[in-house]
């Protein structure tokens, strides 16, 4: 799915981010707020990396059937996250991009976020999470060939998805509380969130092992249907 | 025009520069300002019921303890905790920092109380008319589910397939429910696509439209927006505030404290603007 | 020069488990499936010419196809069958044909007779400097507009401004623009009240509403409908076909309409297509059709209730006043009497070879007509008031039942009383939205009202302990057949229903290898059916079993309901199709407000309605009573000497 529909901003964005901007911040954290200003710096690079995936994304359009399918399958993630404790929206988004591609995944990891943050409240956490949903559905699609051969490659991602996530997002608390990384503060916030990060990991395997094959199979069947 | 009826985009510059100041500022005058006027905001707007409040105070107790229990940076120790010292200035970080995070907090409840799902369409389909939609089929297909959901938990149940009695027959039951709903969804959304490409989808270049306009108003609001938070950045530029090894504050001068005028302004400007809506109609209403 | 031209047009789906429902109708009789040697042929040698302007009303059984020849004239959602013949689309100023060989389905000719564009219509959304370029299915989709029969499902968005802008977004259309299509569009809908409301809090008849809107908004020259009231209770289903007419006669537009709702579309159709097996049937004005299907044709289901009754009428007497040796034959008015128009002449030839030339009374096809046909026969007496059937066990029991979903809300059921009494059949008659769906999601014990008692079979539903009340004694089928399937075939869906199934009148075998999902609406719920029954409950609640079913399935289902009433279930039928619980149900009740309006005798209960009743009974009520279905209607009354 194009995102950006001018081609010229579209080159802008794909070169400006990486070479320029994301650079161009650093510089300034650097030069500027004298090392300080951690937390403004990372929320610019999470919307700037956000941007740079979006735009990466070439293909025109993607179609109204895979349209479909990826919205109903962020819809499915969406209403996973109002499921108390086991939440299986890295299970879901995980699922997507395998079976629809790293591009589908990535949109189905994102803007799910997006969305319920509506429910929940959006924060300055909300590029965050966006990029860290939108990461593991990536690197999933990219992923998709081993993952769909091996069941426990596959439990492994998901074990590795909760616990690499919930470090970013540690790294996160930390800085907009604390105004700088402090070492002290992160292992006690990963240490209070331990409970969470394991109930996290633990949902993703049992998810993927619940619905691995029958959505798996779904998937499948309604690729064929779709003509997809 | 009521502040929440402005066009989204402002709304979002509004937030954007209100949070901006109060997450990155880390001066304890502008704190103290940003604390009164987002209760104040929230009291005043309704946005926060007695147990947001309650919730705010106990993030604001802890997260004003955790600093100096954890950091025992700093050259005044007030006293000694299992043989760390708890200094002042950890403990004055702590409260400011959980002052920023209390007025953030409250700041963002009003956010997402204004920000419902048109309007984060409306900003992001002025990014991305592709992206507006995908959003907008999701959001659909988001209340469908959960309509979904109840009708096929109450026929599993009629049909005598899902039962509450202990755990793992609710976990079973629900299992059913969901591959159910994710079939049913699946399976009927290719007249969805039917519906789309039969109303011409993916034929040519998307526009985008939306229900908001932009009114001089807007900009105009945009403008004060911005040079007000100019103002209050150039503030705390020239107020300094340290807090490690040493508290060394100079909040005071001139710039600080046209800075902080200019933050309060900044702060209340959704009250003003309601406020002044609400004399006007009064007066329509006495004329009348 | 026709807006649609369709010559020789056949078309073959690729493999049997296609799609559409042609392939998938054998299971209860081969009338209305298609041919067993050529099985997945949906279309054989149509010809029809759709001029500009008309109103055409397209019939047929489930599988008749259709929704294969309506789909046929949209490109964009052409499947991969082959088509043999032409279909000529002249819209715009444009003329598009889609025309193939043998194999392979394209819309440019695949022999030689390319694309014609004569010159291409300008207009707003077509972007300037394309006229050569512009692409074909772009032009098609704003011309060709189409409706399908799933409510939600065809609705796209989560804001109704959003749909109705949607279609204008995809075509390129500048903001401003959309703007005044969209607030012209809704005013002309009446839909700018709820022009902000979420999509998915509309009701049924407004979703539908807002899909033709959504349609008409790119202003297309040929409208498409398919069954687009089946999913619509009896007052949404009129105002949608009301509007649709109102766009026909107000904006020139060209319909074609699939429906089985003969009764309204009768007297509004410019002409009545009838397809069967593929072929078609009947190409006419409502009226001759009317006169050609005589009383015992197959396709007397088609007709509307006046219609059917005339013909039950004069048949009868016509055999009556026995005319000897040659049958009636039916002239069509240009051969025979240019122009005579819509009353009908027949001929019928003497004995001695002559001509006589008889007026018949013109065949009545709305309830208007039928009241003036009816008024101008005799009244035969039969007296036969029946006696009431004894009623003594009560089955259920809803005693001043309150009920509402949130704290907050209003009352859905205010102090609903309701007995069932064991082995009836107990309908349940009331709009959407009146709470009947919730009613019966308390009776089934599946929502606890706040007030009230609700007794099974004289026990409380409390008492029935460790899920007993889904075995052996209550089971509901629901609304959407779609809500019970889980496995990935048929077979598996049915196991341990077989003792269920073989005392039901049809047999779903033949279904066992396919996805539930790949079978048609009609066999989905034949499918639940069963599901429902193999818990083999004493009461069973049926919500809505007979929307969407065409006549075939609703005398299917008729069917069994009378069998399962045989074998001592009780029935509590939840319906808002006032002619199916005329034919089943012993007592009717009539449901609004939340509570019971009136409950009676199912023939009392139709006599006393006036509005809220069968057609026939709408056109019988003034002379007679009880006469609430056709075949009621005609012993009743008799023409006095055949012709008028």
């Amino acid at each position: 799915m194009r995102v950006i529909e001018n081609p010229r901003l579209r080159a802008i964005l794909r070169y400006g981010i990486p070479f320029v901007l994301i650079p161009a911040l650093v510089a300034l954290s650097a030069i500027v707020f004298e090392g300080q200003r951690y937390l403004i710096i990372s929320l610019g690079i999470a919307v700037l990396a956000l941007l740079l995936f979006m735009t990466g994304f070439e293909k025109r359009n993607i179609g109204a059937r895979r349209m479909v399918i990826t919205a109903i399958m962020t819809a499915l993630a969406v209403f996973g996250r109002f499921i108390p404790l086991f939440k299986p929206i890295t299970a879901i988004c995980v699922m997507t991009a395998i079976y629809l591609g790293a591009e589908a995944g990535f949109f189905c990891g994102s803007l799910s976020v997006l969305i319920s943050n509506i429910w929940f409240g959006q924060g300055p956490w909300t590029p965050f999470q966006m990029l860290g949903f939108g990461l593991i559905g990536l690197i999933a699609g990219y992923l998709s060939r081993v993952l769909l051969k091996s069941n426990l490659l596959l439990l492994l991602y998901g074990v590795i998805a909760g616990v690499a996530y919930s470090f970013l997002m540690d790294v996160w608390t930390v800085l907009w509380y604390a105004g700088g990384f402090d070492w002290k503060l992160y292992t006690a916030a990963l240490l209070s969130a331990l409970p969470f990060t394991a109930l996290y990991a633990v949902s993703n395997v049992v998810f993927l092992l619940i619905l691995r094959k029958p959505v798996g199979n779904k998937l499948n069947r309604i690729k064929i249907k779709y003509g997809v | 025009m009521r502040f929440e009826q402005l066009n989204p985009f402002t709304v979002a510059v509004y937030y954007l520069c209100v949070l901006g100041i109060i997450m990155f500022s880390m001066n304890p005058l502008l704190l103290c300002i940003a604390l009164l006027t987002s209760v104040l905001s929230a009291v005043i707007g309704g946005t926060a019921d007695k147990k947001a409040h309650l919730f705010s105070l106990a993030v604001f107790l802890i997260a004003a303890v955790l600093n100096p229990l954890f950091v025992h940076k700093g050259m005044t120790p007030l006293f000694f905790l299992n043989d760390n010292p708890i200094t002042l200035e950890a403990t004055v970080y702590g409260l400011c920092a959980a002052g920023m995070l209390t007025a953030a907090l409250y700041r963002l409840r009003d956010l997402s109380k204004v920000m419902t799902s048109d309007r984060v369409l409306y900003l992001f389909g002025r990014f991305s008319p592709q992206i507006a939609l995908l959003l907008s089929m999701a959001i659909r297909y988001t209340a469908l589910l959960r309509v979904r959901w109840r009708k096929i938990s109450d026929s599993q149940r009629a049909l005598g397939l899902f039962d509450d009695g202990n755990l793992i027959d609710a976990v079973r039951g629900r299992a059913r429910v969901l591959s159910i709903l994710i079939t049913w969804t699946l399976e009927n959304g290719i007249v969805t696509a039917e519906s789309m490409e039969s109303r011409g989808y993916g034929t040519g270049r998307r526009t985008s439209y939306a229900v908001y306009r932009v009114h001089k108003y807007d900009a105009v609001l945009m403008i004060v927006c911005i040079l007000l938070t100019a103002l209050s950045a150039v503030g705390i530029y020239f107020s300094k505030a340290e807090f490690y090894p040493v508290l060394s504050m100079n909040l005071l001068n001139p710039w600080g404290i046209a800075g902080a005028a200019a933050f309060t302004v900044l702060s209340v400007l959704p009250l003003i603007i309601n406020g002044k809506e609400a004399i006007r109609w009064r007066w329509l209403l006495s004329k009348i | 020069m026709a807006l649609v031209t369709v010559k020789n047009l056949s078309y073959t789906y690729p493999d049997p488990n296609g799609r559409g429902g042609a392939c998938s109708s054998r299971i209860v009789s081969d009338k209305d499936g298609v041919h067993s040697d050529d099985r997945h042929r949906a279309l054989s040698d149509i010809n029809l010419s759709i001029e500009c302007g008309e109103f055409i009303t397209l019939m047929g059984a489930t599988g008749s196809g259709k929704s294969t020849l309506l789909r046929l004239f949209k490109p964009e959602l052409r499947q991969n069958g082959e088509l043999e013949g032409e279909i000529l689309l002249s819209v715009g100023k444009a003329t598009l044909s889609h025309r193939t060989s043998v194999s392979g389905d394209s819309l440019l000719a695949g022999s030689g007779s390319p694309l014609v564009l004569r010159t291409f219509p300008q207009r707003g959304y077509l972007r300037k400097g394309s006229l050569g370029a512009v692409d074909i299915t772009e032009a098609v989709s704003s011309m060709v507009g189409y409706v399908a029969q799933d409510l939600e499902e065809q609705i796209v968005t989560d804001k109704v401004w959003h749909e109705l802008a949607f279609t204008l977004e995809n075509l390129g259309m500048r903001r401003q623009d959309i703007a005044r299509r969209v607030a012209e569009i809704a005013s002309y809908f009446g839909i700018d009240r709820w022009m902000e409301r979420d999509t998915a809090t509309l009701s049924g008849g407004e979703k539908q509403l807002l899909n033709l809107a959504a349609v008409m908004i790119a202003d297309p020259e040929l409208l498409l409908l398919d069954e687009p009231t089946a999913q619509l209770d009896p007052i949404a289903a009129t105002r949608l076909i009301e509007t649709v007419y109102r766009l026909n006669r107000e904006t020139g537009v060209t319909v074609l309409l699939c429906e089985h709702r003969c009764e309204e579309l009768f007297p509004l159709s410019d002409r009545i297509v009838i397809l069967d097996g593929g072929r078609v049937a009947f190409d006419d004005t409502p009226r001759k059709v009317a006169q050609m299907i005589g009383r015992d044709s197959d396709y007397s289901a088609f007709l509307p209730t006046a219609a059917r009754l005339f013909h039950l009428v004069t048949r009868s007497a016509q055999i009556n006043y026995a005319i000897p040796q040659s049958p009636l034959t039916h002239v069509s008015g240009d051969s025979l009497l240019a122009g005579s128009g819509s009353p009908s002449v027949t001929a019928r030839r003497l004995p001695n070879g002559e001509h006589l030339y008889q007026r018949e009374p013109e065949i009545p096809l709305s309830v208007r007509e039928g009241q003036r046909f009816v008024g101008s026969l005799q009244i035969k007496e039969t007296a036969s008031d029946h006696a009431d059937p004894p009623l003594t066990e009560e089955a259920l029991t809803l005693k001043n039942i309150r009920f509402r979903y949130e704290r907050r809300g209003a009352d859905i059921l205010r102090d609903l009383d309701l007995t069932v009494y064991r082995g009836e059949v107990f309908a349940l008659l009331g709009a959407n939205g009146a709470g009947k769906s919730t009613a019966a999601a308390v009776a089934a014990g599946l929502r606890k009202p706040y007030a009230g008692t609700v007794k099974l079979f004289g026990k409380s539903l409390k008492d029935y302990k460790n899920g007993t009340l889904y075995k052996e004694n209550l089971s509901l089928l629901p609304q959407d057949a779609e809500s019970v399937f889980l496995c990935e075939t048929v077979g598996e869906e049915l196991k341990g229903c077989d003792t269920v199934m073989q005392n039901l009148p049809f047999d779903l075998s033949p279904l066992y290898d396919r996805h539930p999902y790949d079978i048609s609406g009609g066999e989905r719920q034949l499918v639940a059916l069963c599901k429902a029954l193999s818990t083999k409950p004493r009461l069973l609640i049926m919500d809505e079993p007979s929307k969407g079913l065409d006549a075939n399935r609703k005398a299917l289902l008729l069917e069994v309901i009378r069998r399962l009433q045989h074998d001592g279930v009780t029935i509590l039928l939840i319906t808002h199709d006032v002619e199916f619980a005329a034919l089943c149900a012993d007592r009717c009740a009539l449901f609004a407000q939340g509570r019971i309006a009136a409950v009676d005798r199912t023939d009392r209960f139709m006599t006393d309605n006036r509005f809220y009743t069968t057609a026939a009974s709408r056109i019988t009520r003034r002379f007679v009573d009880g006469a609430y279905t056709v075949a009621l209607a005609a012993e009743r009354f008799s023409t006095d000497g055949g012709a008028v």
